[in-house]
Protein backbone atom coordinates (compact mmCIF):
# COMPACT_ATOMS: atom_id res chain seq x y z
CA UNK A 1 0.00 0.00 0.00
CA UNK A 2 1.35 3.40 -0.95
CA UNK A 3 0.67 6.11 1.66
CA UNK A 4 1.18 8.83 -0.93
CA UNK A 5 -1.57 7.53 -3.12
CA UNK A 6 -3.88 10.58 -3.44
CA UNK A 7 -6.73 8.69 -4.97
CA UNK A 8 -6.82 6.17 -2.16
CA UNK A 9 -6.77 9.01 0.39
CA UNK A 10 -9.76 10.72 -1.20
CA UNK A 11 -11.64 7.47 -1.32
CA UNK A 12 -11.02 6.74 2.35
CA UNK A 13 -12.15 10.27 3.36
CA UNK A 14 -15.36 9.92 1.44
CA UNK A 15 -16.37 6.68 3.22
CA UNK A 16 -15.90 8.05 6.84
CA UNK A 17 -19.26 7.76 8.59
CA UNK A 18 -20.46 10.00 11.46
CA UNK A 19 -22.95 8.12 13.71
CA UNK A 20 -26.16 9.80 14.84
CA UNK A 21 -26.05 11.34 18.35
CA UNK A 22 -28.27 9.79 21.02
CA UNK A 23 -31.39 11.77 22.01
CA UNK A 24 -30.84 14.82 24.36
CA UNK A 25 -27.10 14.37 23.99
CA UNK A 26 -26.19 18.06 24.35
CA UNK A 27 -28.48 18.57 27.34
CA UNK A 28 -26.97 15.58 29.11
CA UNK A 29 -23.43 16.79 28.46
CA UNK A 30 -24.16 20.21 29.95
CA UNK A 31 -25.88 18.66 32.96
CA UNK A 32 -22.84 16.51 33.65
CA UNK A 33 -20.56 19.52 33.37
CA UNK A 34 -22.72 21.53 35.77
CA UNK A 35 -22.88 18.68 38.32
CA UNK A 36 -19.14 18.22 38.21
CA UNK A 37 -18.53 21.93 38.77
CA UNK A 38 -20.98 22.23 41.66
CA UNK A 39 -19.49 19.26 43.57
CA UNK A 40 -16.03 20.66 42.94
CA UNK A 41 -17.09 24.05 44.40
CA UNK A 42 -18.63 22.63 47.66
CA UNK A 43 -15.54 20.56 48.28
CA UNK A 44 -13.39 23.61 47.79
CA UNK A 45 -14.78 25.82 50.60
CA UNK A 46 -14.72 22.97 53.14
CA UNK A 47 -11.17 22.10 52.18
CA UNK A 48 -10.17 25.74 52.39
CA UNK A 49 -11.69 26.04 55.87
CA UNK A 50 -9.97 22.86 57.02
CA UNK A 51 -6.68 24.14 55.66
CA UNK A 52 -7.21 27.44 57.49
CA UNK A 53 -7.95 25.63 60.77
CA UNK A 54 -4.83 23.53 60.43
CA UNK A 55 -2.57 26.58 60.23
CA UNK A 56 -0.45 26.34 63.43
CA UNK A 57 -0.45 30.07 64.18
CA UNK A 58 -4.21 30.42 63.91
CA UNK A 59 -4.81 27.16 65.80
CA UNK A 60 -2.62 28.25 68.74
CA UNK A 61 -4.15 31.75 68.80
CA UNK A 62 -7.68 30.32 68.89
CA UNK A 63 -6.78 27.82 71.63
CA UNK A 64 -5.16 30.58 73.71
CA UNK A 65 -8.19 32.83 73.25
CA UNK A 66 -10.59 30.06 74.32
CA UNK A 67 -8.38 29.25 77.32
CA UNK A 68 -8.35 32.89 78.43
CA UNK A 69 -12.08 33.43 77.84
CA UNK A 70 -12.96 30.25 79.75
CA UNK A 71 -10.60 31.19 82.57
CA UNK A 72 -11.96 34.71 82.98
CA UNK A 73 -15.58 33.63 82.78
CA UNK A 74 -15.01 30.78 85.23
CA UNK A 75 -13.20 33.07 87.66
CA UNK A 76 -16.05 35.58 87.47
CA UNK A 77 -18.69 32.92 88.08
CA UNK A 78 -16.64 31.37 90.90
CA UNK A 79 -16.21 34.75 92.55
CA UNK A 80 -19.96 35.43 92.34
CA UNK A 81 -20.77 32.00 93.81
CA UNK A 82 -18.29 32.50 96.66
CA UNK A 83 -19.76 35.93 97.40
CA UNK A 84 -23.25 34.46 97.45
CA UNK A 85 -22.08 31.72 99.80
CA UNK A 86 -20.47 34.22 102.19
CA UNK A 87 -23.63 36.35 102.15
CA UNK A 88 -25.79 33.32 102.96
CA UNK A 89 -23.50 32.42 105.89
CA UNK A 90 -23.84 35.93 107.34
CA UNK A 91 -27.61 36.02 106.89
CA UNK A 92 -27.95 32.61 108.54
CA UNK A 93 -25.93 33.84 111.52
CA UNK A 94 -28.13 36.92 112.12
CA UNK A 95 -31.58 35.88 110.92
CA UNK A 96 -33.02 32.49 111.84
CA UNK A 97 -34.63 30.52 109.03
CA UNK A 98 -38.00 30.64 110.79
CA UNK A 99 -38.13 34.40 110.19
CA UNK A 100 -37.32 34.34 106.52
CA UNK B 1 -16.72 10.81 55.89
CA UNK B 2 -15.05 13.75 54.18
CA UNK B 3 -11.60 14.47 55.65
CA UNK B 4 -12.19 18.23 55.80
CA UNK B 5 -15.46 17.72 57.66
CA UNK B 6 -13.71 15.50 60.20
CA UNK B 7 -11.07 18.19 60.74
CA UNK B 8 -13.75 20.86 61.18
CA UNK B 9 -15.82 18.84 63.68
CA UNK B 10 -12.71 17.71 65.55
CA UNK B 11 -11.52 21.31 65.87
CA UNK B 12 -14.90 22.43 67.20
CA UNK B 13 -14.91 19.63 69.79
CA UNK B 14 -11.35 20.43 70.84
CA UNK B 15 -12.17 24.14 71.16
CA UNK B 16 -15.22 23.38 73.31
CA UNK B 17 -13.14 21.06 75.50
CA UNK B 18 -10.42 23.69 75.99
CA UNK B 19 -13.02 26.31 76.96
CA UNK B 20 -14.84 23.94 79.35
CA UNK B 21 -11.65 22.82 81.11
CA UNK B 22 -10.47 26.41 81.57
CA UNK B 23 -13.93 27.52 82.77
CA UNK B 24 -14.47 24.79 85.36
CA UNK B 25 -10.87 24.80 86.60
CA UNK B 26 -10.82 28.56 87.22
CA UNK B 27 -14.34 28.53 88.71
CA UNK B 28 -13.41 25.77 91.14
CA UNK B 29 -10.09 27.42 92.07
CA UNK B 30 -11.74 30.78 92.61
CA UNK B 31 -14.45 29.31 94.83
CA UNK B 32 -11.93 27.32 96.86
CA UNK B 33 -9.72 30.38 97.39
CA UNK B 34 -12.56 32.64 98.48
CA UNK B 35 -14.46 30.21 100.72
CA UNK B 36 -11.41 28.94 102.56
CA UNK B 37 -12.49 30.84 105.68
CA UNK B 38 -15.47 29.89 107.85
CA UNK B 39 -15.85 33.41 109.23
CA UNK B 40 -19.53 34.36 109.01
CA UNK B 41 -18.77 38.09 109.10
CA UNK B 42 -16.21 38.11 106.32
CA UNK B 43 -18.87 39.06 103.78
CA UNK B 44 -19.60 42.30 105.69
CA UNK B 45 -15.99 43.46 105.49
CA UNK B 46 -15.59 42.76 101.78
CA UNK B 47 -19.06 43.88 100.68
CA UNK B 48 -19.19 47.12 102.70
CA UNK B 49 -15.45 47.91 102.61
CA UNK B 50 -15.04 48.04 106.39
CA UNK B 51 -11.73 48.81 108.06
CA UNK B 52 -10.26 46.47 110.67
CA UNK B 53 -11.30 48.88 113.47
CA UNK B 54 -14.89 49.06 112.20
CA UNK B 55 -14.89 45.32 111.78
CA UNK B 56 -13.76 44.63 115.35
CA UNK B 57 -16.63 46.81 116.66
CA UNK B 58 -19.07 44.92 114.41
CA UNK B 59 -17.67 41.62 115.72
CA UNK B 60 -18.27 42.67 119.32
CA UNK B 61 -21.85 43.71 118.50
CA UNK B 62 -22.42 40.42 116.69
CA UNK B 63 -21.04 38.44 119.64
CA UNK B 64 -23.48 40.24 121.98
CA UNK B 65 -26.41 39.68 119.62
CA UNK B 66 -25.79 35.98 118.87
CA UNK B 67 -26.93 34.56 122.30
CA UNK B 68 -30.11 36.70 122.18
CA UNK B 69 -30.83 35.41 118.67
CA UNK B 70 -30.28 31.79 119.73
CA UNK B 71 -32.56 32.29 122.73
CA UNK B 72 -35.33 33.66 120.50
CA UNK B 73 -34.83 30.79 118.04
CA UNK B 74 -35.24 28.27 120.85
CA UNK B 75 -38.42 30.00 122.02
CA UNK B 76 -39.87 30.03 118.48
CA UNK B 77 -39.00 26.34 118.00
CA UNK B 78 -40.68 25.45 121.32
CA UNK B 79 -43.78 27.45 120.39
CA UNK B 80 -43.94 25.74 117.00
CA UNK B 81 -43.90 22.37 118.75
CA UNK B 82 -46.73 23.52 121.06
CA UNK B 83 -48.74 24.62 118.01
CA UNK B 84 -48.11 21.29 116.31
CA UNK B 85 -49.27 19.48 119.46
CA UNK B 86 -52.41 21.64 119.62
CA UNK B 87 -53.18 20.89 115.96
CA UNK B 88 -52.53 17.15 116.27
CA UNK B 89 -55.75 15.16 115.73
CA UNK B 90 -57.72 18.43 115.56
CA UNK B 91 -60.55 18.60 113.04
CA UNK B 92 -61.07 22.32 113.50
CA UNK B 93 -59.15 25.38 114.68
CA UNK B 94 -59.34 25.15 118.45
CA UNK B 95 -59.03 28.07 120.85
CA UNK B 96 -55.77 26.61 122.10
CA UNK B 97 -54.33 26.41 118.57
CA UNK B 98 -55.45 29.97 117.88
CA UNK B 99 -53.72 31.15 121.05
CA UNK B 100 -50.52 29.26 120.19
CA UNK B 101 -50.57 30.78 116.70
CA UNK B 102 -50.93 34.29 118.15
CA UNK B 103 -48.10 33.63 120.60
CA UNK B 104 -45.92 32.34 117.75
CA UNK B 105 -46.61 35.49 115.71
CA UNK B 106 -45.83 37.65 118.73
CA UNK B 107 -42.54 35.80 119.28
CA UNK B 108 -41.61 36.19 115.63
CA UNK B 109 -42.41 39.88 115.77
CA UNK B 110 -40.21 40.29 118.88
CA UNK B 111 -37.41 38.38 117.18
CA UNK B 112 -37.69 40.52 114.04
CA UNK B 113 -37.69 43.71 116.11
CA UNK B 114 -34.57 42.54 117.95
CA UNK B 115 -32.96 41.67 114.62
CA UNK B 116 -33.81 45.09 113.21
CA UNK B 117 -32.27 46.75 116.28
CA UNK B 118 -29.10 44.80 115.59
CA UNK B 119 -29.09 45.82 111.92
CA UNK B 120 -29.47 49.49 112.86
CA UNK B 121 -26.67 49.23 115.41
CA UNK B 122 -24.37 47.59 112.86
CA UNK B 123 -25.24 50.19 110.24
CA UNK B 124 -24.30 52.98 112.70
CA UNK B 125 -20.80 51.52 112.89
CA UNK B 126 -20.35 51.81 109.13
CA UNK B 127 -19.69 54.87 106.97
CA UNK B 128 -23.13 56.52 106.29
CA UNK B 129 -23.41 55.47 102.66
CA UNK B 130 -22.41 51.86 103.38
CA UNK B 131 -24.70 51.81 106.42
CA UNK B 132 -27.70 52.77 104.29
CA UNK B 133 -26.79 50.13 101.71
CA UNK B 134 -26.39 47.52 104.47
CA UNK B 135 -29.81 48.31 105.93
CA UNK B 136 -31.52 48.13 102.54
CA UNK B 137 -29.82 44.83 101.78
CA UNK B 138 -30.68 43.32 105.17
CA UNK B 139 -34.31 44.41 105.01
CA UNK B 140 -34.59 42.90 101.55
CA UNK B 141 -32.88 39.62 102.51
CA UNK B 142 -34.41 39.00 105.93
CA UNK B 143 -37.80 40.70 105.94
CA UNK B 144 -38.48 40.65 102.22
CA UNK B 145 -39.78 44.23 102.40
CA UNK B 146 -39.00 44.83 98.76
CA UNK B 147 -40.22 41.46 97.55
CA UNK B 148 -42.93 41.66 94.91
CA UNK B 149 -45.05 38.90 96.55
CA UNK B 150 -47.49 41.31 98.21
CA UNK B 151 -47.73 43.35 95.05
CA UNK B 152 -48.49 40.27 92.95
CA UNK B 153 -51.00 39.08 95.52
CA UNK B 154 -52.80 42.39 95.58
CA UNK B 155 -53.09 42.65 91.79
CA UNK B 156 -55.43 39.70 91.11
CA UNK B 157 -57.67 40.93 93.94
CA UNK B 158 -58.40 44.04 91.91
CA UNK B 159 -59.35 41.88 88.94
CA UNK B 160 -61.47 39.47 90.94
CA UNK B 161 -63.48 42.20 92.64
CA UNK B 162 -63.51 44.53 89.69
CA UNK B 163 -66.44 45.31 87.46
CA UNK B 164 -65.21 43.42 84.38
Amino acid sequence: MNPNDAKLGELLNSVRVSPALPPRFHENVWRRIENAESSKKSGTWLDALAALILRPRLAFATAAMLLLAGGFLGAHEGSQAARQDAQTRYITSVAPNSLR
Amino acid sequence: MNRSLVILLGSLALGAAIFAVAYFASQHTCMMCQTITTDNLEWLQTEFHLSDAEMSRVRKLHADYEPQCLEMCAQIAAKKNELAAALANATNVTVEAENKLSELHALRARCQTQMLHHFFEVSHLMPPEQGRRYLTEMEKLTLGVTEPIEKTMSMPAANEHGTN
